[in-house]
């Protein structure tokens, strides 16, 4: 579905149309400024196959954010939301903010899966959604931002007890947080010269 | 005081409550352990893995720190290597001092073997020693990615230049030459760690101490009628889907057969892309190692099914962690293949 894309995106602002599967897990960073504070997501960029599930939902665990992902031009992965989304909510805090997201939006033509169906899925299950493009990256910014900004929102009403790092929030040493953030859903995908 | 008869030690962390008692053989050559004299832990000594940072080195300080707190009660063996792409020689991927730390852990300490690989991104400061694991001024260290083992072959690509080669179910290959201030010994424990990978580890199903609700024996070695014997190593498949269809059989199934429609799908389209390229450029083309097709010897999966030991989650906690165990005894072990270096 592009989880792997969307990451790359976000932190390396490029584009690969290939990508490798992703297998266990991946990770990527960045820091954004909310309310003026530096704060770095750190991204864990989940296996989407179905058939790893058992290994990734291991690491749900300390998550303050999800990006549950879906292909917009793939009804399949739409219908598997339910399933993914009792998953994260099984494994993970209770509070873990989630953010629905429809990615290749780009591509229109293909559409399977409406927009106001994400949206009444998201409204069902109280997510955020969005449609994203990782290859325009439309709205990939947002995407995170607006998660973390969320996440941000439940530490200052007290939610997230910040003290817990089992919450995935720590407070950095200049007061700067860094908020897990897992990207999860079907087909991730990783490439690169380079192994790390 | 080190002799070559067998003793048995117990070895306490002190930092966790772990507790592993080791069995050590008899070895062949006493010589060889003069190498390892003051190596060995002896209580109220430090820890040997820890000199030589294979042991809580920078990796392992990373995944357990709050930041990630992964595998918080599972011993880390890690090492770090410089990737390197084949040429006439071996070249460096990277003209930055950059350095991969992998490592392999446990996703829960009572797994008899580890079944999770790491792998890290070290930037070092210049001038910095890059293997010493608790340094004034802590290397930036980015976790990378944590592959399931399963997923993942590992083999000695070429000891003389201390190359491993990595070889991921996605067929992504990767060569990793450990790094040259890495002693030999360290190189030696990664071979004993593959062969052990491989091969399983005989401790695992005899020692008695060890707390084992379920026959370790892999499955596919009994027959029906009761009678067990060894799987022969088959030969490599001469047909890909042969070995799709002994994987399918073996019971791995779902997740291969996902992930090779998946790369089916990506090397034809890479094939496609391929042969556009070729069309336009008529020079000599060859493949890249890592668009391998995956319709190579897949035999090295049957370990997949290859035992209790890989399994995810075990029935019940055991009070051992049996990643030490393999640790110890992976020690000894070593001893004579040291001993024929001297």
């Amino acid at each position: 579905v592009g989880k792997s894309c969307l990451l790359l995106q976000f932190t390396d602002k490029r584009f690969q149309p290939v990508h490798d599967l992703t297998i266990g897990v991946e990770f990527g960073a960045r820091m954004i400024t909310i309310d003026g504070k530096q704060i770095k997501l750190q991204i864990w960029d989940t296996a989407g196959q179905e058939s790893f599930r058992s290994i990734t939902r291991s690491y749900y665990r300390g998550a303050a954010g999800a990006l549950l992902v879906y292909d917009i031009t793939r009804r399949d992965t739409f219908n598997h939301l339910t399933t993914w989304l009792e998953d994260a909510r099984q494994h993970s805090n209770s509070n873990m903010v989630i953010m629905l997201i429809g990615n290749k939006s780009d591509l229109e033509s293909r559409r399977e899966v409406k927009k106001e169906e994400g949206e009444a899925f998201a409204r069902e299950h109280g997510l955020i959604f969005m449609e994203t493009s990782a290859k325009t990256a439309s709205n990939v910014e947002e995407a995170f931002i607006n998660t973390a900004k969320e996440i941000y929102e439940k530490i200052q009403e007290g939610v997230f007890d910040i003290n817990n790092e089992a919450n995935g929030i720590k407070i950095g040493p200049q007061h700067a947080a860094t908020n897990a953030t897992h990207a999860g859903n079907q087909g991730g995908q990783q490439a690169g010269g380079g192994c790390c | 005081m080190l002799t070559s008869v067998p003793h048995r030690k117990t070895w306490r962390k002190s930092k966790k409550t772990v507790q592993v008692t080791r069995s050590f053989p008899t070895f062949p050559s006493l010589n060889a352990w003069e190498e390892f004299r003051g190596l060995l832990p002896v209580d109220g000594e430090p820890n040997p893995g820890v000199g030589l940072g294979v042991e809580e080195g920078l990796l392992c300080q990373m995944v357990h720190s709050p930041e990630f707190n992964l595998f918080p009660d599972s011993v880390v063996f890690e090492s770090n290597f410089v990737q390197v792409k084949r040429g006439r020689n071996w070249i460096d991927i990277n003209k930055a001092p950059n350095t991969v730390a992998l490592g392999v852990t446990s996703s829960v300490p009572c797994l008899p073997l580890p079944n999770v690989l790491l792998m890290a991104r070290v930037k070092w400061h210049p001038g910095q020693s890059q293997t010493w694991n608790r340094p004034s001024k802590a290397p930036k260290i980015i976790l990378r990615r944590i592959l399931p083992l399963k997923f993942v072959e590992l083999q000695v690509c070429d000891r003389l230049q201390r190359i491993l080669r990595l070889r991921t179910v996605t067929e992504k290959i990767y060569y990793l030459k450990l790094h040259p201030d890495h002693p030999k010994t360290v190189f030696h424990f990664w071979i004993r760690l593959i062969q052990i990978l491989q091969t399983g580890l005989s401790i695992t199903t005899k020692d008695p101490r060890i707390l084992v609700t379920h026959c370790l024996v892999p499955k596919n070695c009994y027959s029906p009628s009761g009678n067990s014997k060894l799987v022969q190593k088959k030969p490599q498949a001469s047909h890909p889907s042969e070995s799709l269809l002994q994987l399918m059989a073996k019971g791995e199934s779902e997740a291969l057969s996902q992930i090779f429609a998946d790369l089916h799908q990506r090397n034809q389209f890479r094939s496609c892309k391929k042969m556009k390229i070729h069309k336009i450029c008529t020079e000599k083309y060859t493949a890249r190692e890592d668009s391998i097709p995956c319709t190579r010897d897949l035999s090295w999966r049957e370990s997949f099914t290859c035992g209790e030991w890989e399994r995810e989650n075990p029935s019940g906690p055991q009070p051992l962690s049996l990643l030490s165990t393999l640790a110890a005894s992976t020690w000894p072990q070593l001893a004579p293949s040291i001993g024929n270096s001297i």
